[in-house]
């Protein structure tokens, strides 16, 4: 468009509304639709064109096993320890060196197997808790169309569950209940694979500022945990790992579906 | 090392959102699932060793996306595909114009998934690359740009062009683009 009465070409309508014009131009394509149907009607369309084409552009969507295969290469392979060989260095300057070092690191891996073993134990402890026998779940409900409103006005944040058919080979919803860990409000699933229970914790991410990386296990149980731009997701059970991490990756996967 | 766990853990937390988009875009690209996850694959590892030299206060979507771009590039089915010559401007906007339908007649067809999804599929690749970029993806121009390795000016046509193709491919009687 290059004054205000004259009708947006094909370009700069294109640009209107992907947002992109500098503020004076969509100022002035804004009051120039004021007054002309025919280019107003022409927005209207472009807008549901790239609504629709924002639809139909979805449509490939991983299989849990393919995002769980994806999921793993998100982590190094462990590298092969060096072979700590000492040439020729001046023994008692290098040696205080590497010894502070050690001595820093230490102190840092102490401190973060503290905080991690401190998260593990607490998740475990929630997890216990809900296989005790008379444990109720606060909705029992395997449909997610019930648990997800369940929600509703009791957490600060909001989540999607995946659909059934979206779920790994032999898993299953079995309920849910409002939790608290590291003292913020979290969201706890209850899950099935095949006959072992799974915990599901999902609080929001903004509110975790540790994002202490989890062991693998504890205790005997399988731990695991992903993030998306919102929430953190850990998830906790005796089922073998490969099978937690594709029940996480089909969560992972629903979180990016509206 | 603690630096290199903080590390992988960021380059985790920022990479698993994206793994749906990237497989989907991969997807579009190669036109085939298989190569597509291992596009997927390698994009993750060369980010992975690359992570360094990624700096925080960019954009990573755009940077990883730039990655698989690439990694497409390369690739067999890529190198097949860049054998094929796209007139950049050649195809004058006013062509498409000419035949623009009214709002009216789009409105019927997109309520057809499978219309607009064969008409995204007829799409010469950089119009639809643009387009999925711009919707699906809702990048702005100027990261759009960096992934392709164009001007703004030239990102801002072709999303123009590509809309008005996917318009001409949608109406009732339509023919091939081009």
């Amino acid at each position: 468009m290059n004054q205000r009465t004259d009708h947006l070409d094909p370009e700069a309508l294109s640009t209107f509304i992907d947002g992109e014009l500098p503020a004076e131009a969509q100022q002035a394509a804004r009051l120039h639709l004021n007054g002309c149907h025919s280019c107003a009607l022409q927005v209207l369309s472009a807008t549901q064109l790239k609504a629709a084409t924002a639809r139909a552009g979805h449509r490939f969507t991983p299989t849990p096993e393919t995002l769980a295969r994806l999921s793993a290469t998100l982590h190094p392979q462990p590298q092969p320890k060096k072979t700590a060989r000492i040439y020729s260095f001046r023994a008692g300057a290098w040696g205080a060196f590497a010894a502070a070092i050690l001595l820093v690191a230490s102190l840092l891996a102490w401190r973060q197997i503290r905080q991690t073993d401190a998260l593990a134990a607490e998740l475990l402890d929630q997890h216990l808790a809900t296989l005790a026998s008379g444990a109720i779940p606060q909705v029992i409900s395997t449909d997610r169309h019930t648990v997800k409103p369940w929600f509703q006005g009791r957490l600060p944040f909001s989540f999607n569950l995946p659909d059934t058919s979206a779920l790994p080979p032999d898993s299953a919803l079995k309920g849910a209940d409002l939790t608290y860990f590291e003292g913020q409000p979290a969201a706890l699933l209850l899950f099935t694979i095949h006959k072992h229970q799974v915990s599901i914790f999902l609080t929001q991410q903004a509110n975790s500022p540790l994002l202490t990386p989890l062991p693998k296990t504890h205790a005997g149980f399988s731990l695991a945990s992903a993030t998306t731009p919102n929430l953190r997701i850990l998830a906790v059970s005796d089922v073998n790992p490969a099978d937690l991490n594709l029940l996480l990756a089909s969560l992972v996967s629903a979180q990016s579906n509206n | 090392m603690p630096s290199i766990n903080v590390q992988s853990a960021t380059f985790e937390e920022l990479a698993l959102p994206l793994l749906v988009s990237l497989y989907n875009q991969a997807c579009w690209l190669a036109r085939n699932r298989t190569e597509a996850e291992d596009i997927v694959q390698e994009t993750l590892s060369k980010a992975l060793r690359a992570f360094g030299s990624f700096e925080p206060d960019t954009n990573f979507k755009a940077w990883i996306f730039c990655i698989l771009r690439n990694t497409f590039l390369t690739s067999r089915t890529g190198i097949a595909a860049s054998r094929t010559v796209f007139l950049e401007d050649q195809a004058a906007a006013s062509e498409m114009a000419a035949a623009d339908p009214s709002p009216e007649e789009i409105v019927i067809r997109l309520d057809d998934l499978a219309a607009l999804e064969a008409a995204l599929d007829e799409l010469p690749p950089p119009l639809r690359e643009v387009l999925l970029l711009c919707d699906v993806e809702e990048m702005k121009y100027k990261d759009i740009a960096i992934i392709l390795g164009v001007p703004i000016g030239t990102v801002m046509s072709r999303i123009s062009r590509a809309r008005q193709a996917l318009r001409q491919l949608l109406q009732p009687q339509a023919g091939k683009v081009q």
